[in-house]
């Protein structure tokens, strides 16, 4: 054997084994939790921190963000307003209207349009309304003349 | 390797369980580093404790390059150094005696291995602090001299030099010391 190789051997046997004690082992793990701690929770400030400034301070993001909140603001105007003068619209509409003018293509596309298949049955059941109880005997010609108005 | 970089991919997840088993895994080579370098188990406590409360603070942005045995290696050396320059030369060894852990190997074959040990530190303490270094991390820790090189900012040739030196004035002690 070599005389560096033999040195090498002298030196690996003779390591040091040394272990920390357990008191150590607590005393450091709770440094380090706190430290972990620390860091994390600097990190997540830093960020909202950051989020706020990029929007103040940045020529661009300032408008933007004016913008979203003018969306955000008429969005929910539209959304808690809208409903009600639709009904509303559709009870006017409605009242004013023959039961012939009720029952056009138009006027029931209209109905269609703003209320779905429910505002279209609604109209239906007031023109039946408006047309009063059925006749209890009524014959094809009476109907006939009724609608040729002779 | 795979299970360090599990490890520390958790570990900047923020898993105090996962830096708790880097903590178990390496704090004895740690501490076995820092009592050989400077025979005082004390300062060598202090060193192993602030290197993990140090490492710690980079939770969430370590990036780990080579091996997570080394890199800590590196940062108790790194602290060791700071230490032995601080410190001064009466202070030298007076926990010398304290600093070794008793093995388990029985008390004959325990008592036999602290004054091996002893001995070697002894030997050591005569090196200049360069070639104590690189021997100890080659020989004890398994480091390999590129790793070290990288770890300590010098040439691998340089490191090779100093080993190489190290081990040829170990020699000459030991035989001197057999010898007369």
């Amino acid at each position: 054997m070599r005389p560096q190789e033999d040195m090498e051997k002298f030196v690996r046997v003779r390591k040091a084994r040394a272990t920390t004690s357990r008191q150590m082992d607590k005393r450091t793990l709770n440094d380090s939790f706190a430290a972990m701690d620390q860091i994390i929770q600097a990190k997540q400030t830093k960020y909202k921190r950051s989020a706020r400034r990029v929007i103040i301070r940045n020529r661009i993001m300032r408008p933007i963000a004016a913008a979203a909140v003018i969306v955000v603001v008429i969005s929910l105007f539209i959304v808690h307003r809208g409903p009600d003068e639709q009904a509303d619209t559709v009870i006017v509409f409605n009242s004013t209207k023959s039961p012939a003018e009720l029952l056009t293509v138009a006027s029931l596309n209209i109905a269609f349009r703003r209320g779905g298949i429910e505002a279209v049955e609604r109209q239906c059941e007031q023109v039946i309304d408006k047309l009063g109880p059925p006749p209890a005997m009524i014959t094809v010609k009476e109907l006939l003349a009724e609608f040729n108005g002779t | 390797m795979v299970e360090d970089r599990i490890l520390v991919w958790r570990f900047n997840r923020g898993s105090k369980d996962a830096l708790r088993r880097i903590y178990e895994k390496y704090k004895d080579a740690l501490m076995g580093l820092a009592v050989t370098m400077l025979r005082d188990r004390s300062i060598a406590e202090d060193i192993v404790h602030d290197v993990f409360v140090s490492f710690a603070g980079t939770a969430g942005t370590f990036h780990l390059s080579g091996t997570l045995k080394g890199y800590l290696l590196t940062c108790a050396g790194n602290r060791v150094r700071d230490s032995n320059r601080l410190r001064s030369e009466r202070d030298v060894g007076l926990n010398s005696v304290d600093a070794i852990s008793p093995s388990s190997d029985g008390p004959v074959d325990d008592a036999i291995s602290r004054e091996e040990s002893s001995q070697l530190q002894d030997l050591l303490a005569r090196l200049p602090y360069e070639q104590r270094e690189v021997i100890v991390l080659h020989l004890h820790h398994g480091m390999r001299f590129w790793e070290i090189a990288e770890a300590l900012d010098v040439s691998i040739n340089t490191l090779q030099s100093r080993y190489r030196y190290g081990l040829d004035k170990l020699r000459s002690i030991v035989s001197g010391g057999v010898t007369k």
